[in-house]
């Protein structure tokens, strides 16, 4: 099992609305897909998983409703609102400005030749 | 967020099904399961290694739930389900914590609500408190007043005060329009109404023509007055009233909670007219009395305006008798100290009893709380084991605070409320403004503040601590550290209670001196009736008024007696100095030594009315009332000072007059010794009195004389016939009739109330200290319950057990009883102007108080030890 990688307060909430900005999933769907996108370096346990889920339903960012899986099991899959497609491109341009700036002070601009 | 608001408010609405979570985790897990099973492995074995990586699920499901905004109201709820849960389960503990807070709640609120009113109650005057007033003092009056001689000369000039202005005092006066009614009228300076700062309700203030002498006839009329007489009319101002037979032109209404600074009773309130040139002529020179009241100017300080005013005041010394010079002094002093002369004391030793209640009651609060605490570490334990964080096990607790604290201040204004008003009831008219006292508030709500604390604080310790392990694991439950806090308070309680115990013993003593005492008059059956006249109707003088009054009333049924005299003890007559009476035939005693004397004009029949026997001599016969001589009683005591080892009878003593200053006055003749007589009213020591007859010579009776009626029919019988026979005479004299009883009961009024008050505080305190001493001693018994048990397998008797849990109680009483009896010993001196024939440290109080507290304590303790005493040894080994 790689080593899992302690994700950035907030950065989370990021990566599931990016996720969910693809379509409708449910929370075994949204940590799955992390996991590929990631290359396994990106592991979401079910105990930072729902609680987030959870979050990001009550400030109205993404919304639940009960559905069929892919095997027809009964799955609760969660959809991008209005308001969170706004609140992802709020949080995507936060976080490009925060990842240059950190590799501004770690000296590792890739367009600069040296 | 405003624009979250509808999605919180949805939410808190529809609250999520925890099914739906848990459907939502299984799932994920089976979903797991199957990825592996799809890579190829053996299903059970997919199953174990999902289960292992999933992890716990209760922490996810209470992360998920506290999600939620506003979630932990959820657990308020839960929190408050739970404390009514344990309350009901534990009633004794409940109530006792209810009502010791509705006690401290209670008692602390009402009597702040009286005492505030007398010690911090704003002034009715514009900036009240930058009012001083200014005077003399001297031993015949300690509060301060001054002489139109002086004032003037101070108020022009003075630098201290913005402004200086007076009052000359109480003058009887009657409204004399179709019904009579006695009023109190005032009279003030011009400037009095702009000074103190009064806004009037309706019209203007005195303007400067009408306090000149001689000038218009101009009134301002109380609230009182207005509603009784206009019916709060506007059309008032300007009208005329007829005052003493004369037409009085309205000017101004005073505001509703108008007062004078001295707080005279007040209907009227008229312009001095004071012909400030004839102050230093009139009344032998020195001006008539006034009482002076001033405005510091910003910045000064009430010393530094007094420093100020002394070379003034020793500038205007010239005008009294050198003799007399070193007995006054100048006094400058808040208005407030003035009005509060007295009551100060009673103030503050009240206020003093009630916080000491106040932290019995929070130390019996927080003792039961602690005990309840310890006995639920392992409940504490066992909670934070599954998953309880320790805030939660905090908010637990200030729950539980809080709902009593609720309780006990429901209960609390409750309690408050009743008290005030049997305050009120019972209060002495002595006590300034207790009448208007309400609850206040901010006091209500300061007392629940203090006793949630004060429960808060000491519920939390336990929950605090962190939960050992050990405490899940030890079958003992004990906590030595919660044990030594509880003992500490049970002692602190007992010390406090002893203080308060004391000091109302002390007060109970005192009372009971001061109803036991000889007063030396007779007061059952006697009547005394006082007729206010109005002077203008005896242009020729009132003695032929009183003459024919003193015959009417002694025709009335059952009236066997009728004297007459100018004051009634126990109160003194007017003073005199002493070295103003001179023997015959001797040197005069130097000025300024003796003191004073209560002088009485009296007819012969005043010594049979109030049974004062004269005991040696023949004393004052009626055929002498005709004569144009002087006669004179003394008191046995100024009998004894002035002639010792001598008989006074035929003694010629002539009394000096005031200007010039002990000029020979009138020689009297000593025809009698009068047993001593209570003069300096219920709590002063009988001073040396003498009386001059009233003589049948008119300018020697004033309007204020009283007749002293000895009946041999009950007071409400002889009462209407007395006004009825003073109506005849003199329709337009408004009749005061009053019992003797009455009126010597009424003087005991403050000292009861202080009794009464003071006793039940101690009361409440014994109560709750006795409760917190069975509480601890019963917990203690109850905790070691499985010791018991062992001690009696190894042979301990039944006596060794009860000496084991009742020595606890005994240490706690020796302690407590110790702490409390040095400290009412050191704070007993704060009581001593209030104790009448009792030392402050008397020793059978002492010994008293420390006793019953000793018999109480032990039942307390003894109760709970007995109880362990009988515990069956298996009983107690199996225990737990």
């Amino acid at each position: 099992m790689p080593e899992s990688t302690d994700l950035l307060q907030g950065t989370l909430d990021l990566l599931i609305l990016q996720t969910l900005a693809l379509g409708p999933m449910h929370g075994w769907g949204v940590a799955q897909r992390i996991q590929q996108v990631s290359k396994d370096v990106l592991q979401i346990g079910q105990g930072s998983l729902y609680p987030a889920l959870h979050r990001l339903e009550y400030k109205g960012w993404i919304k639940a409703d009960w559905g069929n899986s892919e095997n027809n099991r009964r799955a609760k899959f969660y959809v991008l609102t209005a308001a969170g497609r706004k609140q992802l491109q709020t949080e995507l341009a936060s976080w490009e400005r925060l990842s240059a700036a950190i590799a501004l002070v770690l000296g590792r601009i890739p367009q600069v030749v040296s | 967020m405003i624009h979250d608001l509808p999605i919180r408010f949805r939410l808190f609405f529809l609250r999520k099904k925890p099914q739906e979570l848990d459907e939502e985790l299984r799932f994920h897990l089976e979903q797991a399961t199957e990825a592996r099973i799809a890579a190829g492995i053996a299903p059970d074995e997919a199953r174990r290694q999902a289960l292992v990586e999933f992890g716990g699920v209760e922490r996810t499901r209470e992360q998920c739930h506290q999600q939620r905004p506003g979630w932990w109201l959820g657990t308020v709820r839960q929190d408050i389900r739970y404390a009514l849960r344990g309350f009901r389960r534990n009633p004794v503990f409940t109530i006792a914590v209810i009502a010791t807070l509705a006690v401290g709640i209670g008692a602390t609120t009402a009597v702040f609500s009286v005492v505030d009113r007398i010690l911090f109650r704003p002034l009715p005057y514009a900036q009240g408190d930058r009012l001083v007033s200014v005077g003399l003092g001297q031993p015949l009056e300690r509060q301060e007043f001054t002489l139109g001689g002086f004032f003037f000369e101070w108020r022009d000039t003075q630098k201290p005060f913005q402004s200086m202005t007076y009052e000359m005092g109480y003058g009887d006066c009657n409204l004399t329009e179709n019904q009579p009614v006695h009023l109190h009228c005032i009279s003030v300076a011009q400037n009095f109404i702009p000074v103190m700062g009064i806004p009037l309700q309706l019209g203007r203030n005195f303007t400067a023509e009408e306090d000149l002498p001689n000038g218009p006839r101009v009134a301002m009329i109380t609230d009182g007055l207005w509603l009784r007489r206009f019916n709060r009319s506007p059309a008032a101002v300007n009208q005329q009233i007829n005052i003493d037979g004369h037409l009085t032109r309205i000017v101004g209404v005073l505001p509703r909670d108008f007062e004078m600074p001295r707080l005279q009773p007040t209907d009227i309130v008229q312009p001095a007219q004071v012909d400030i040139a004839e102050q230093h002529t009139v009344n032998s020179g020195i001006g008539y009395p006034m009482w002076a009241f001033a405005r510091l100017r910003p910045g000064v300080s009430v010393a530094q305006a007094k420093a100020a005013m002394q070379p003034l005041y020793l500038h205007t010394q010239q005008w009294i008798p050198s003799e007399l010079r070193k007995e006054f002094q100048l006094q400058v002093r808040s208005l407030r100290d003035r009005q509060m002369h007295d009551a100060y004391t009673a103030a503050w030793v009240m206020l003093t009893a009630v916080l000491v209640v106040l932290l019995i009651a929070c130390a019996n609060v927080a003792s039961l709380f602690s005990a309840r605490g310890a006995a639920r570490q392992r409940e504490l334990a066992v909670r934070s084991a599954l998953g309880a964080s320790r805030g939660r096990l905090i908010r637990q607790t200030l729950t539980e605070a809080f709902l009593l604290a609720l309780a006990g201040a429901a209960a609390g204004c409750l309690f408050a409320e009743i008290l005030l008003r049997v305050f009120v009831a019972i209060a002495p008219t002595g006590i300034p403004f207790l009448a208007s006292a309400g609850l206040d508030l901010r006091i209500v709500l300061f007392t629940v503040l203090v006793s949630f604390v004060c429960a808060a604080l000491f519920g939390i310790i336990p929950a605090l601590e962190k939960p050992r392990a050990i405490a899940l694991a030890a079958r003992q439950t004990k906590s030595s550290a919660h044990a030594r806090l509880r003992r500490l308070l049970v002692a602190i309680q007992i010390a406090l209670s002893v203080v308060l115990l004391s000091g109302a013993s002390l007060l109970v003593r005192s009372f009971w001196n001061l109803q036991q005492q000889n007063l030396g008059i007779a007061t059952r059956n006697v009547i005394t009736v006082h007729v206010p006249l109005n002077g203008e109707r005896y242009p020729s003088g009132f003695l032929d008024f009183y003459l024919r009054a003193q015959a009417a009333l002694g025709h009335l049924p059952g009236i066997t007696t009728v004297g007459m005299t100018d004051s009634l003890p126990p109160i003194g007559g007017q003073g005199m100095r002493y070295p103003e009476l001179r023997v015959v035939g001797r040197a005069p005693t130097p000025a300024g030594l003796g003191g004073t004397v209560s002088v009485r004009h009296v007819t012969p029949d005043y010594f049979r009315a109030l049974q004062i026997p004269i005991v040696n001599g023949p004393g004052f016969t009626d055929p002498e009332r005709n004569s144009t001589g002087h006669f004179m009683i003394l008191s046995r005591e100024l009998a004894a000072r002035m002639f010792p080892g001598e008989d006074p009878i035929g003694k010629r003593i002539e009394v000096a007059i005031f200007n010039p200053y002990r000029a020979p006055g009138p020689v009297f003749t000593v025809v009698g010794v009068a047993a001593n007589v209570k003069n300096a009213g219920l709590t002063g020591d009988d001073g040396p009195e003498l009386y001059e007859l009233a003589t049948n010579q008119p300018d020697t009776w004033s309007d204020r004389h009283f007749f002293v009626l000895a009946s041999s029919l009950p007071f409400s019988v002889v009462a209407p016939l007395i006004r009825s026979t003073i109506a005849q005479l003199d329709p337009t004299a408004p009749v005061e009739v009053s019992s003797m009883t009455q009126t010597v009961s009424q003087l005991a009024d403050r000292p009861r109330f202080e009794t009464a008050l003071l006793g039940f505080f101690a009361f409440c305190g014994l109560l709750m200290a006795v409760i917190g001493l069975y509480g601890v001693i019963s917990f203690v018994a109850t905790q070691r319950t499985q010791e018991i048990g062992i001690r009696m397998a190894l042979g301990a008797t039944r006596m060794h057990i009860l000496r084991l849990i009742a020595g606890e109680g005994v240490r706690l009483i020796l302690v407590g009883g110790l702490l409390g009896l040095g400290a009412a010993l050191g704070s007993a001196q704060l009581l001593k102007s209030l104790l009448f024939n009792v030392p402050p440290r008397d020793p059978i109080t002492y010994a008293a108080v420390t006793l019953l507290l000793a018999v109480v304590a032990l039942i307390a303790t003894l109760i709970p030890a007995r109880a362990a005493m009988q515990v069956e040894p298996v009983t107690a080994l199996r225990y737990e």
